[in-house]
């Protein structure tokens, strides 16, 4: 089941001969932006929603064919997040934290534009294992995609800005244990700012 | 339709499905009577009191007399009620001091008090208790602190420390707002309880207590003339 990734990034660590001159890698900084985790009703709606939290990525890939390449990208972002229920207000939950890998994809737009998709996993790490998150954070399938605009900032060094937008269907172990079925959609939206070593 | 579009088409219409459709809440419809029925004043007639810690009470501040293990105990009732709730309702900590101590729990039996609803509970043989709740006769306000005697009548017995779990957990489900208790004995709220831990019918009507109103308005002063 780890093949898919473990090829790839010890490849990509070994970074041996030709592949490394060819072996893009960058690290961005941004924020995240999520959709609602959970809606409830009791009396009244309830939704869990993530605050906007900081994130860092890294990521690297590798050419396969003219023009192409796949790679490998990381995430963790950490934020807060609460229970919003009318009349009572905002009920501070604790932090969550989210780390994500996806392997994808990347392809040309124009000169400076790049487009990226891939799929991976996403885990939810809370900082307790209390509320929805008693049985603990859990892990979801996450497909993803966005854009990197690059241009060269150093000598060695591109200025990299990216957008991304992802989305997985979130439940825990405790929701359905309660009797919660099916899961909630959830949409993520990204915006970061790094560095990439020049590919020229 | 060509090769190409036709797999863009089918990608499109699994992403949508995917998207569609939201996590779905249980039913909460299998609750218990949480609420305690008093004489009104004036007479005739009955109130209905119910009461739940309000967010800005949160944590609740618990001082527990050190004897016959009950602040271990207690921790162990305020980690099973903390978890009964999915967003962060109800939280307690223990307090070294009771002065200020929103709930105090005494090892014994309860003294009598002057104006106190008194809820008896866990007639077993091994322990017994009971929550004072000092209700102004108006069945306004409620006066702080909620005091929780619990009682090890034949100490020594085996199933001793059991039974001071277990009848911690209930009477601490009396101060988080479960006035009343349950008639069936699969419920930590039985009157009699057997059950070590909360069921999904006690959690229910927990989350119930905390997302309907109070009619109870928590008062922090000096005894009531």
């Amino acid at each position: 089941m780890l093949r898919p990734i473990l090829i790839p990034a010890l490849l990509l660590a070994a970074g041996a001969g030709a592949l490394r001159a060819q072996t893009d890698y960058y690290a961005r900084v941004g924020a995240v932006g999520a959709g609602t985790l959970v809606r409830d009703a009791i009396g009244e709606e309830i939704r869990v929603r993530q605050s906007i939290a900081p994130m860092v990525a890294l990521g690297a890939s590798l050419p396969f064919s003219p023009g192409y390449r796949a790679g490998i990208e990381a995430t963790l972002a950490s934020g807060g997040f609460d229970a919003e229920q009318e009349g009572i207000g905002d009920t501070d939950l604790g932090t969550l934290r989210t780390a994500s890998l996806l392997l994808g994809l990347d392809g040309p737009i124009s000169s400076a534009l790049r487009w990226r998709a891939g799929v991976g996993g996403l885990l939810y790490w809370p900082s307790e294992d209390t509320g929805i998150f008693l049985e603990g954070g859990p892990i979801r399938f996450l497909a993803g995609a966005g854009v990197d605009y690059r241009r060269p900032a150093l000598a060695r060094w591109d200025l990299m800005v990216s957008a991304r937008y992802d989305f997985h269907r979130f439940t825990t172990d405790e929701l359905e244990r309660r009797g919660f079925t099916q899961a909630q959609g959830v949409s993520r939206v990204s915006l970061s700012v790094g560095l990439a070593r020049g590919i020229r | 339709m060509s090769a190409p579009l036709r797999r863009l088409v089918l990608g499109s219409a699994a992403v949508a499905a995917l998207a569609c459709g939201d996590i779905a809440a249980p039913s909460r419809i299998d609750v218990y009577e949480w609420r305690l029925e008093a004489p009104s004043v004036p007479p005739p007639g009955l109130d209905t009191l119910s009461f739940h810690w309000g967010k800005d009470d949160l944590p609740v501040r618990i001082w527990v007399e050190d004897a016959d293990g009950l602040p271990g105990h207690m921790a162990h009732a305020i980690d099973v009620w903390e978890s009964a709730f999915l967003y962060g309702e109800f939280q307690a900590t223990l307090v070294s001091d009771s002065a200020g101590a929103d709930v105090v729990v005494v090892a014994g039996d309860p003294t009598t008090a002057v104006r106190a609803k008194r809820l008896h509970s866990a007639s077993a043989p091994e322990c017994s208790g009971a929550t004072d709740l000092d209700v102004d006769v108006e069945n306004r306000r409620l006066r702080l602190p909620i005091r929780l005697f619990i009682a090890a009548t034949l100490p020594d017995v085996p199933g001793l420390e059991r039974c001071l779990a277990l009848t911690s957990v209930h009477e601490l489900g009396h101060a988080l707002g479960i006035f009343a208790h349950s008639a069936d004995p699969r419920d930590i709220m039985f009157s009699d309880p057997g059950v070590e831990l909360p069921s999904a019918r006690d959690q229910r009507t927990a989350e119930a207590a905390y997302h309907t109103p109070p009619t109870l308005e928590v008062v922090r002063l000096e005894p009531l003339e």
